[in-house]
């Protein structure tokens, strides 16, 4: 009889296995694009270029197409995929954006939408939009796939992970935190400053702090504007839950971060916790393969991820960061078949799967259910939960200078320059005002006390 | 015939400066005055004065970076100029070593910018930094160099005196050098000491060097942007802004040409009206 179970159950489990492998064995498929022209691709020398140099490496081998990688660091991109669309022709046949970028490069039309390329294209299901932020809807001036054309593929979908140290957190006899009220709570038992930091979190002036304080105005349910997509450019930043997002970011940082929280930038935080200086900490997906190589890490194998937490009755909040690739309107056509063949090639399983096995982050969904039970990928699991609720901000063409202002703003909260209250209340009148002068419906709740 | 060739002669030298600085000055003029945006791939120009002027009116971060860049190149060159001199009069004075010394003295300016802010960024880190360790090994509270909004811009002027003294010392080296030594003879017979030979003898014959010294790095440093870029980006909040660093902020980065030509010509203005109004100052004095 045990005999039979044990046959039973090494069929059952045969079986299982079969199953599984099935979808992994399909997975495994890369298109065949044919023999095509050399391309050039406009790329950022990112965290995650490396792996992407690797995989591009993988398709030249497969297919004999040649592929060459203009790298240049992230400042410089956004000048030279300019200079390259305003010209009579584009150097480039693919240049990757920043998700921040598009809407000037959609609104300019400068791009070829990927189906006029060929109309059979469409994105595989299992592919990520990342908020649908290659589609652009002209008419309605956003992003969004109803009413919209595909313009752009995502090669990199950055959201910020909200990462720590197991061996620490399990010696203070702490779990990991679900939401800012269990991380402060945490600090008491993990901050201990200049040897260690609770927590760190990029302060610094600009993006930095703009992306990470976006985290907690979205758990809070606040926002910039109050319905950009429908045309309504109200200011809605200076609203209470804008101001408790903001008064809790502020608290976070004094109680558990680094003195220096006001001048944090991404490789710092990095650099604190790969050094072993910081429990805990957020930071972008993309920056994971820093804390499992040996060369650059202190505390190889310790760190683990879980999405970032939320306030206590708020909402689970993710800010989107992706990289949109796109074609060109200025280059021969024959170069737009051949930049799509590679788009194609590229969003297959198979890729996607070298993509991430050399280091990046893939952009399917079924690539991270295939390696999220990986030791080596356990922050897949975390990242594909906040992909769920994951959402763009400042999806307008103001985006930019709108930036600038909450960045200046926020930060000068932070440092004490500003209450909280005047920080937002001064950010709301200027964004306001960059909205009025561009010809937006717009108008702004009543000031906040300061 | 000779005196008609003498004028076409000029004709190429004319040529290039229209088209490469008329052209450029009244195209930044025209974009000054207009909104430039892109539709299907086309540049699209508005006449758009009192919009850029209201936009210039309405800058809340232009004040500051205007006050920065002013402190910064008032402290940063005054600084420069008195190190310069010094070290120019010291090495000067070197019996042996003056090459040695001349050559490791311009090696800052040789370092590429960007070098320079990695290793200072590196240096002044609240963490990991040099200075921060040495301070804290002699048991004293570290600084937060580039966090503080009443340090940050000390630390980036530091980081450009570090880098400019060089420049300046070697433009009054060579004056220096070129000092009869009869004057100076003549002077130690006259039973002048050493302080009053520099004082009254020295200083008064490098004035040139010094009007020339101190009007280039005058305009150098209204035009400083790589080491506040990479120190600091103008943090934390606006304490370490700068013209030239606002200026790319909203060139580049928020896409205002327009606009952004409109500040770069009121600063090319502010540029111009402060090196008249020092030149008046040293002229009088055979400065310049």
């Amino acid at each position: 009889m045990r005999k039979l179970v044990l046959v039973m159950h090494t069929l059952a489990w045969a079986f299982a296995c079969l199953l599984a492998a099935t979808p992994a064995n399909a997975q495994q498929a890369f298109a065949d694009v044919g023999k095509q022209p050399p391309i050039t691709i406009l790329i950022n020398s990112s965290p995650w270029y490396g792996g992407f140099e690797k995989t591009v490496e993988l398709y030249e081998k497969q297919t004999g197409n040649k592929v060459k990688l203009d790298t240049t660091p992230y400042n410089g991109v956004l000048e030279k995929a300019r200079n390259a669309v305003r010209g009579d022709k584009s150097p480039y046949d693919l240049i990757n954006l920043d998700t921040q970028w598009t809407i000037e490069f959609y609104e300019g039309g400068f791009l070829t939408p990927l189906k006029d390329i060929d109309p059979t294209f469409d994105l595989p299901k299992e592919v990520l939009t990342y908020g649908d932020s290659g589609y652009w809807n002209a008419a309605k001036r956003w992003r969004t796939p109803s009413g919209g054309k595909l313009m752009a593929w995502s090669p990199n979908g950055n959201v910020d992970l909200f990462l720590y140290r197991e061996d620490m957190l399990k010696e203070a006899g702490l779990v990991p935190p679900k939401t800012w009220s269990d991380v402060l709570a945490s600090c008491t038992k993990l901050q201990d400053p200049p040897k260690r930091y609770a927590v760190a979190i990029r302060g610094e002036r600009g993006n930095g702090i703009r992306f990470e304080w976006m985290f907690f105005m979205l758990g809070q349910g606040a926002s910039v504007v109050k319905d950009a997509e429908n045309g309504d450019y109200t200011v809605t930043i200076n609203s209470p839950q804008a101001k408790a997002a903001l008064d809790l970011f502020i608290d976070v940082q004094k109680r558990c971060g680094p003195p220096n929280a006001g001048a944090l930038g991404q490789g710092d935080v990095i650099q604190l916790l790969a050094t072993g200086k910081a429990a805990q900490a957020m930071v972008v997906s993309a920056a994971w393969a820093n804390f499992d190589d040996p060369t650059k890490s202190a505390v190889v194998g310790k760190i683990m991820a879980v999405p970032v937490p939320a306030p206590v009755g708020g909402k689970p909040p993710a800010l989107l960061g992706n990289w949109n690739m796109a074609v060109p309107k200025n280059i021969p056509e024959a170069q737009k078949k051949a930049a799509l063949a590679f788009s194609r090639w590229f969003l297959t399983a198979g890729a996607q799967r070298a993509y991430a096995e050399a280091g990046s982050i893939p952009v399917r969904s079924d690539t991270f259910q295939e390696l999220g039970s990986n030791p080596r990928f356990r922050w897949m699991p975390a990242y594909l939960a906040m992909q769920t609720y994951a959402v763009q901000e400042l999806g307008y063409a103001e985006g930019a200078q709108v930036e600038q202002v909450l960045g200046l703003r926020l930060n000068q909260a932070l440092i004490g320059e500003m209450s909280s209250g005047k920080a937002l209340n001064t950010a709301a009148k200027e964004i306001e005002e960059i909205f009025r002068k561009n010809g937006r419906r717009t108008g702004s709740l009543p000031p906040l006390p300061e | 015939m000779k005196s008609s060739f003498r004028h076409w002669s000029l004709l190429p030298a004319v040529v290039l400066f229209v088209a490469l600085t008329v052209y450029p000055m009244v195209n930044l003029l025209r974009m000054s005055v207009s909104t430039i945006e892109f539709t299907g791939g086309v540049a699209q120009w508005a006449f758009t004065p009192a919009r850029n002027l209201a936009l210039l009116a309405g800058d809340a971060v232009l004040r500051p970076a205007v006050f920065n860049t002013a402190l910064f190149v008032t402290l940063g060159v005054t600084a420069e100029v008195l190190l310069g001199l010094l070290l120019a009069l010291f090495v000067a004075r070197l019996q042996r070593g003056k090459g040695l010394a001349r050559t490791v003295m311009i090696l800052p300016i040789l370092v590429p910018p960007v070098a320079i802010g990695s290793m200072w960024k590196l240096m002044y880190n609240y963490d990991f930094g040099v200075f921060n360790q040495a301070l804290v090994a002699l048991s004293l509270s570290p600084v937060n160099w580039l966090g503080s909004t009443s340090v940050a811009l000390a630390a980036v002027i530091l980081v450009d005196i570090w880098h400019w003294v060089p420049f300046v010392f070697l433009i009054l080296f060579a004056a220096v050098e070129g000092i009869p030594p009869d004057v100076i003879e003549a002077a130690r017979i006259d039973g002048a000491t050493p302080t009053q030979i520099a004082r009254r003898v020295m200083i008064p014959m490098l004035r040139p060097a010094l009007a020339i010294a101190i009007v280039f790095r005058g305009i150098l440093a209204f035009k400083t942007f790589d080491e506040v870029y990479l120190l600091t980006s103008g943090g934390p909040g606006t304490s370490t802004e700068l013209a030239s660093l606002h200026l790319y902020k909203v060139f580049f980065e928020q896409n205002l040409l327009g606009y952004g030509a409109l500040l770069s010509l009121a600063l090319i203005a502010g540029i111009t009206a402060v090196l008249l109004v020092s030149r008046r100052a040293l002229v009088p004095r055979g400065l310049a």
